[in-house]
């Protein structure tokens, strides 16, 4: 999950959990404040009152009161009870034939040797009155905070978090060693975002520098060792060709012309690799499918008549290889296919086939030889990695990493599934857009 | 025909000029690019071998001198940077073909030999062999008027190489390069050659046997032509 919809997430949630507790809390609440209001104003009527007997004196104030619809109540009247009240109460009080719940506030005090009993109420009703208008307009606004702070936090979030967008758009997805193209500062007053995006370049650079090496040294020394082997092979051809040599010692030539021959195969393969790793190839052929792969069987069917080898071919005659480079495709399929040919048996067959599903293309080269032990495949596609049955081959291990550097060149995925003394397949996953039908 | 070879590595110039002295070109090396810019300046060549990677002076100058000076000659760059962007400019400079190092001595003659026949315009170039008439041009081999269809494209071109360096053994490396040359092969053994001849006898045979295509044991194979 993408650290902006985690933050998101995290923010409308935590909002959300707010929103109910506050829910649930609001009555409880607003109930609280209107006692404590109500229970104020009933000391001040109190206080009030008592200010009026202390100036009229208290006969005139001996009387019960309530007002019409009865939600005050007010009474001042002689009392006997000696015990001191002081208290506000929830009390019922039965008036005109109603029962009403009022908050009593109930008061005694003495007063020229009579004892009084003062009790102000405030129906209960009444209170509660302003107490659902009050929660709604508290939840409306609260909803419409939440709702702002969620937006705030939203824009805020995707702005701070922008150059890190930015780092992996740009300098992450789609990158491929060793092209990552000029390195562009991605602005931001984040230093977190600095660093990374500092870090980044800086590691960047140091494969690039460790590429750029690799490519000059590989390049010089191909460079350097060609020309020694340039200069042994015309004086081994030009030995070969004068007639004082006598043919023993021509056998013993040919001999030091295949073993040149292995260093100069070697070499330029290794260059090959080189080159191809360092993008120096264009990618601008279009070629038909099934007529590359039949000038692949054009160069290579005669190695089938060794073993007695069938081979068949299905590709659809439509399909075509777009952007690619064709010469270094034709080696991929080369090598391939010499190789199930190589390490197939007697009267054994290779299948070369396309399919298309859902829009993927594939081709598979299957053979029918000795397989591959399962331990070896993760170390295939490794230089110079042999085999028992390739060193009974003569190979001198670089033909699959060709065929790695090659497909991985292309964008195209390679799979292998082999079963001993069954046969290999090798399957080609094609990038979109690299095949058109 | 004059062939200028231009090469800063004594030991290869020096096998270049024994090899193609041998096939009867006149030879003149130059060890250096600023005695060569002076040769090509005064003298006329039919072909010049331009090493690019010279010390002492940028080959694809030389290039451009040569066509100046020497508009007729054929240029055959030579050289050790395989860089395909080297190709490129070197073919558009007016090299007329490049070989990379290290490159076989009779590939070198039979680019040569293309060139020749692409500058003279030759039109039919056929070749009799023991009753077969082999067309190098149109590419075909034909026994009276019949042509031998079953033949394919890369046996051609191995009785073509095998034809244009006659009476001379050439090897199965040799052979197995030419033929499979732009291929980056992962075996270095050439045996796949035996296949191709074998075939090219049982092809040939059906019309008469083909004793000019010669197995010399244990060396390669030549083509055998009498004067």
């Amino acid at each position: 999950m993408k650290l902006e919809t985690k933050l998101t997430l995290f923010n409308t949630l935590s909002k959300l959990v707010i929103v109910i507790l506050f829910v649930a809390l609001l009555p409880k609440i607003i109930q609280k404040i209107n006692q404590n209001f109500t229970d104020n104003k009933l000391r001040k009527q109190r206080d009030k009152l008592f200010e009026l007997i202390r100036t009229s004196g208290i006969k005139d104030y001996t009387y019960a009161s309530y007002s019409p619809l009865k939600p005050e109540y007010y009474s001042l009247d002689e009392d006997s009870t000696l015990e001191n009240l002081d208290t506000i109460r929830n009390e019922k009080r039965k008036i005109d034939g109603d029962t009403i719940q009022y908050r009593i506030l109930s008061y005694n005090f003495k007063l020229n040797n009579h004892k009084y009993l003062l009790e102000i109420g405030k129906s209960v009703d009444t209170i509660g009155e302003t107490t659902t208008p009050l929660q709604n307009i508290a939840f409306a606004i609260l909803v419409g905070m939440v709702f702002l702070t969620i937006i705030a936090d939203q824009l805020y979030t995707s702005y701070v978090l922008r150059p890190l967008h930015l780092i992996i758009r740009t300098k992450l997805i789609g990158r491929k060693f060793p092209n990552f193209g000029s390195y562009r500062e991605v602005e931001t007053s984040t230093s977190d975002f600095q660093y990374l995006d500092r870090s980044i370049h800086e590691m960047v650079e140091t494969i690039e520098k460790t590429f750029q090496k690799e490519r000059e040294f590989i390049s010089n020394a191909s460079h350097e060792i060609m020309t020694p082997i340039s200069i042994m092979q015309s004086k081994i051809e030009n030995l070969f060709e004068s007639e004082d040599v006598n043919d023993d010692v021509k056998v013993r030539l040919l001999e030091m012309q295949r073993i040149l021959n292995r260093l100069k195969s070697i070499t330029k393969t290794l260059l090959l690799i080189s080159q191809i790793e360092n993008d120096q190839f264009l990618k601008e052929d279009t070629i038909g499918a099934a007529e590359m792969l039949n000038e692949v069987y054009e160069e290579i069917s005669v190695r089938l008549l060794d073993k007695n080898i069938s081979y068949e071919m299905d590709i659809p005659a439509d399909w075509k290889f777009v952007q690619v480079n064709k010469f270094l495709l034709f080696n991929l399929f080369f090598n391939l296919v010499n190789n199930a040919i190589k390490y197939n048996k007697e009267n054994g067959s290779i299948k070369v086939t396309g399919s298309n599903q859902n829009g993927e293309y594939t081709i598979t080269v299957a053979d029918t030889g000795i397989g591959i032990d399962p331990e070896n495949i993760p170390v295939l596609f490794d230089r110079f990695k042999k085999f028992r049955a390739s060193l009974e081959q003569d190979s001198f291990g670089l033909g699959l990493p060709i065929v790695r550097s090659i497909a991985n060149f292309h964008g195209i995925k390679i799979n292998v599934s082999s079963e001993k003394n069954i046969g290999t397949t090798f399957t080609l996953t094609f990038p979109a857009g690299l095949i058109e039908a | 025909m004059n062939v200028l070879i231009i090469e800063d590595e004594k030991a290869l110039a020096q096998e270049l000029d024994i090899f193609l002295t041998g096939y009867n070109y006149k030879c003149e090396v130059c060890y250096n690019g600023r005695s060569a810019s002076e040769k090509i300046a005064v003298n006329l060549y039919d072909f010049i071998l331009i090493d690019l990677g010279l010390p002492d002076y940028e080959g694809l100058n030389l290039l451009k001198e040569t066509k100046k000076t020497n508009g007729e000659a054929a240029c055959i760059v030579l050289t050790a940077r395989a860089e395909v962007s080297d190709r490129i400019t070197g073919l558009d400079l007016g090299a007329d073909d490049y070989l990379a190092k290290p490159f076989s001595l009779p590939e070198l003659y039979s680019r040569m030999q293309a060139i020749t026949r692409r500058k003279f315009g030759l039109k039919h170039h056929m070749v009799e062999l023991g009753g077969f008439a082999i067309d190098l041009t149109e590419r075909t081999i034909s026994w009276g008027s019949e042509v031998v269809s079953a033949i394919t494209k890369k046996e051609f071109d191995l009785i073509a190489y095998l034809l244009l360096h006659k009476n001379r053994t050439l090897t199965r490396t040799q052979l197995s390069e030419h033929i499979w040359g732009s291929v980056v092969n992962n075996d270095y053994d050439s045996n796949y050659i035996d296949a191709h001849i074998k075939n090219i006898r049982k092809k040939l045979s059906g019309f008469a046997q083909p004793d000019w295509l010669e197995t010399v044991r244990g060396l390669g194979y030549k083509i055998k032509i009498n004067g």
